[in-house]
């Protein structure tokens, strides 16, 4: 049940999307992966594919225009 | 909805519709369809005319009747120049209300040097292409020009290629 950050700050699409897929894959069913990003699209393009995938995930804005995405690989 | 309609993002569809209805309010009034890289193109020889330059001399400018009548013209008196004026203040002006805006840091050198590379080969592209994704593909297939439907399949193509790069060099 690993908690693991990814820093996407300052990455344009459709890079923190392609990161987090990567990541993704070599995590373990339970971990939990953050995705940090302070681009407004990746919180769309990302929430929409991890919902395809039927992985849970949650988008916190933790300062303006900067945010956290949680998701869990309960797959 | 506040929530909704100001800081969430909007769907593709309502998105789509939106940008119809305003383009086509657009060529009512200004006689011309919604457009961004031909006035950047006047930036740069407004930039190269103040320095001394005189692009008014080239092949580009000097066998068009538009764009030398453009090159005369300044920042706030072309209606191309203005349109992208617009565009700026307008997503300003929503990021700010959102209260998402941000000054974003350079990560890395090569964020750099895809960014230089990349607006060069855009620039290059679009002036030999005769317009971007909004002149030559969005404005110019609901104007039934046979011309928007090649730059889209132009377009898909160099995206693919585009993607495969940036998978190999900027991940």
């Amino acid at each position: 049940m690993a908690e693991v950050r990814l820093d996407c700050l300052f990455e344009a699409c459709p890079i923190p999307l392609i990161k987090t897929m990567q990541r993704l894959k070599v995590l373990n069913q339970g971990d939990v992966l953050i995705v940090e990003t302070d681009h407004s699209c990746a919180t769309k393009n990302i929430t929409e594919w991890v919902g395809k995938q039927k992985l849970l995930c949650q988008v916190v804005e933790v300062s303006n225009g900067e945010w956290e995405i949680y998701i869990k690989k309960v797959r | 909805m506040k929530q909704k309609i100001i800081i969430g993002p909007w769907s593709y569809l309502t998105g789509a519709i939106l940008l119809a209805i305003l383009n086509t309010l657009l060529f009512a009034v200004m006689h011309t369809p919604w457009q961004i890289t031909t006035a950047i193109t006047y930036w740069a020889a407004w930039i190269l005319k103040f320095f001394g330059g005189t692009p008014e001399n080239w092949h580009y400018f000097a066998n068009s009747a538009s764009r030398s009548e453009g090159l005369s013209q300044h920042f706030l008196s072309n209606n191309l120049s203005l349109m992208n004026l617009g565009v700026i203040l307008g997503a300003l002006l929503a990021v700010l209300i959102a209260s998402q805006f941000r000054v974003k840091k350079i990560k890395s050198p090569k964020q750099i040097i895809a960014a230089l590379l990349g607006g060069i080969i855009m620039g290059y592209g679009t002036r030999i292409a005769l317009g971007c994704n909004i002149g030559a593909f969005f404005s110019a297939i609901p104007s039934l020009s046979l011309s928007g439907w090649v730059w889209g399949i132009s377009a898909f193509i160099g995206a693919w290629i585009g993607s495969k790069l940036l998978i190999k060099y900027l991940l």
